[in-house]
């Protein structure tokens, strides 16, 4: 492989890494929010539990986002350095933004959320998980503006050299953002549902104790997926009408393309008619039904799956355009950067992070296996009964 | 415009060796100073919830960095490549450790990504001083050398003594034995601010001359500054829910 392709395979591995965690962060971020506010509004346990032990799932699952994060965001500047030249003026803003805007609140509330149980007051711990919530969505859509601008690099004129910055609304209204982005919070409501319907599956399966909590937990896993399901497959087929006239032949790119098109559209279809037709007309009566928690189970990756899909075919459908018909992939490439460069880079990137996801998938199962009682989210006691906890759990 | 820029880059970059300048140096005396594992759990309890909102900080000068100052990033990110790869694995592997110490039982486990957060706090620490040093240089020459290595220890030191400070502060004759109050933590965080506070006010007007057009800076603006009372308010309430005056050894902490 030429210095070209390898900075390529290391951005297709960490952005793919990056979004298998991220779309399952948006998804679960409301599902927590709403446990949350049920718990703060009834009082009831039985939804502090829920909280506590989704919320463990969904911080456990955001860490590797994060790391994957961190990559992702310096990646410009390493690989890429042609791209903040050329067109750094109007791409770095909504980037900007993001990280002031969105991320830096984000990370800062989910600090109190997460380390505030039995410190904050009942409704501002509450507030919290909204405003992770809240901030996370506003993150997605500064993130998808400025890819969208790669797919269609609306409201900027060429002026000698590089872009500059004619119409920031028009950046705001891209057409090519208007569709994805409801198609990827559908896509994470989807896959965050689908996770919280096959981890109950697997406790009520295994015949746990926790009967209660994992009935209630699926019911409303098979619910969130069915929303998510409509808003992705809307939002799917709304995607080829300015993709008609911006980028008409992008699913003739590669056999790639085409291919993951067909793909994800077979999955999403199929299942989002299985989920409205087979799942929710049953849903009252599914978790006592054994024969189906296996199907459960084994349906439960295929949300990934197909997010992973599309954006293979968003992002390989622009080849060889960086920014759609104006800058290459090749041109935007840093000078100098040599093949023994990016292959350490490389190497060192994808072997960190390929490993402590495959850590944090196996902290995540063990989690679900372990269950509720074991959750260490915003576990409480004093000095002591902390040392007992330890002994017993530890 | 690019002056009130300029002083929001300053305050992020300063704000991070400042802020998250303790968590690494307590990871850097992570080993000395918790030769338990009860006293490590005691160090990192002390500073897992500040971390998350202190971290944030780096990420939030790269993002101005490719908004305000576009035609520099790619040069200065590239011209630093292997110490901004080594500073980003550090950075994981200290975030890592710190995320997955109390995820599993066993005591080798959670020793292990102990080491992990010492080992990434060093790799930060070092990886920040050779990038000064190769800054302070213009990038001229190459970014590994002995200087930098020089220059690597110097930051360590400060961090540690800023850790070391933390520590006294928010846990007083606990874990270092010593008690110091706020004034001598806000002196520690100026130690460990001060390189890269002397290294901007050499680059101001580098930095100046490279600001992205007012067109950009105008949105920049008018998006983001509504937000900063609220950037402000979060992270001070993070020191208030956190500070010295609630016992933060009363509670199992999730690091
Ligand atoms: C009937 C089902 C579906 C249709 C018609 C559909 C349609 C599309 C189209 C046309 C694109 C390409 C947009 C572009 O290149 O600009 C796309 C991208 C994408 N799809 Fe799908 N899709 C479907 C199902 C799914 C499912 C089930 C998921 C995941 C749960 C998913 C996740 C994504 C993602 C993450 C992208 C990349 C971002 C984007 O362009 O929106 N899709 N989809």
């Amino acid at each position: 492989m030429d210095v070209l392709d390898l900075a390529r395979t290391q951005f297709a591995v960490t952005g793919s890494l990056h979004f298998l965690f991220v779309v399952l962060t948006l998804g679960l971020a409301p599902l927590v929010a709403i446990m949350h506010t049920r718990y703060a509004v009834t009082g009831n346990p039985i939804h502090e539990r829920m909280t506590r032990f989704w919320g463990q799932i969904y911080v456990t699952n955001y860490a590797l986002g994060i790391f994957t994060g961190l990559v992702m965001e310096f990646q410009f500047g390493l690989s890429w350095s042609g791209l903040s030249h050329y067109a750094g003026d109007i791409f770095g803003a909504p980037l900007a933004i993001e990280t002031l805007g969105a991320f830096f609140l984000e990370s800062t509330f989910l600090g109190l959320w997460i380390f505030g149980w039995h410190r904050l007051p009942k409704w501002l711990h509450l507030a919290c998980i909204w405003l992770v919530t809240l901030t996370a969505h506003v993150s997605a859509f500064w993130i998808m503006a400025t890819n969208s601008f790669l797919q269609n690099p609306a409201g900027a004129v060429e002026r000698g050299d590089h872009l500059v910055l004619t119409d920031f609304g028009a950046l705001l209204t891209n057409p090519t953002l208007t569709m994805a982005l409801p198609h990827v919070i559908g896509a994470g409501l989807w896959t965050g549902g689908f996770v919280v319907m096959g981890a109950s599956a697997y406790h009520l399966f295994k015949r746990t104790s926790e009967r209660e909590f994992f009935t209630r937990s699926l019911r409303l896993g098979v619910i969130t997926s069915f929303v998510g399901s409509l808003i992705t497959v809307g939002f799917g087929y709304a995607q080829f009408l300015p993709l008609s006239t911006l980028q008409p032949d992008k699913f003739e790119a590669s056999a790639l393309t085409g291919a993951s098109l067909g793909a994800m559209i077979g999955i999403g279809q199929l299942l989002q008619l299985a989920i409205m037709f087979v799942l929710m007309p049953v849903v009252y009566w599914l978790p006592r039904w054994r024969w189906a928690q296996p199907i459960l189970m084994v349906i439960t990756p295929l949300p990934f799956l197909a997010a992973i899909l599309g954006w293979l075919v968003r992002e390989t459908g622009r080849q060889p355009w960086l920014i759609y018909g104006k800058l290459t992939v090749a041109d935007a490439l840093s000078p100098g950067l040599t093949s023994g460069m990016i292959t350490t880079s490389l190497i060192g990137f994808a072997g960190v992070l390929g490993l402590l996801a495959v850590v944090d998938y196996v902290l995540i199962a063990r989690t679900v296996r372990r269950g509720p009682a074991a959750v260490t989210l915003g576990a409480d006691g004093p000095a002591d009964s902390t040392e007992r906890a330890h002994a017993l759990s530890y | 415009m690019d002056i009130l820029w300029f002083g929001v880059f300053a305050l992020l970059l300063i704000g991070y060796f400042a802020l998250e300048g303790f968590d690494i140096g307590l990871g850097l005396l992570l080993p000395v100073l918790g030769r338990t594992q009860k006293d490590r759990d005691r160090i990192v309890a002390a500073m897992a919830p500040f971390v998350l909102a202190n971290e944030v900080w780096l990420v939030a000068v790269a993002g101005v960095l490719f908004g305000v100052y576009p035609s520099i990033e790619g040069d200065v990110l590239f011209g630093l490549y292997p110490l901004v790869v080594s500073l980003l694995v550090s950075w994981i592997l200290r975030d890592a450790g710190l995320w997955f110490r109390r995820r599993l039982d066993g005591r080798t486990w959670q020793a292990g990504w102990d080491w992990m957060i010492c080992i990434g706090s060093y790799g930060l620490a070092l990886s920040w001083g050779m990038a000064l040093v190769a800054l302070a240089g213009g990038l001229s020459g190459p970014s590994i050398g002995l200087l930098g290595l020089g220059g690597g220890l110097v930051i360590a030191a400060a961090l540690a003594f800023h850790g070391w400070t933390f520590a006294s502060w928010l846990l007083p004759g606990q874990v270092t034995g010593a008690s110091r109050d706020g004034r001598a933590l806000l002196a520690s965080a100026c130690v460990a601010a001060a390189p890269v506070a002397v290294l901007l006010a050499a680059a101001a007007p580098w930095l100046l001359d490279h600001t992205a057009p007012t067109g950009t800076l105008s949105v920049l603006s008018v998006i983001v500054l509504p937000f900063a009372p609220v950037m402000v308010g979060a992270q001070v309430w993070t020191w208030r829910t956190f500070g010295p005056r609630r016992a933060a050894d009363r509670i199992p902490s999730f690091f």
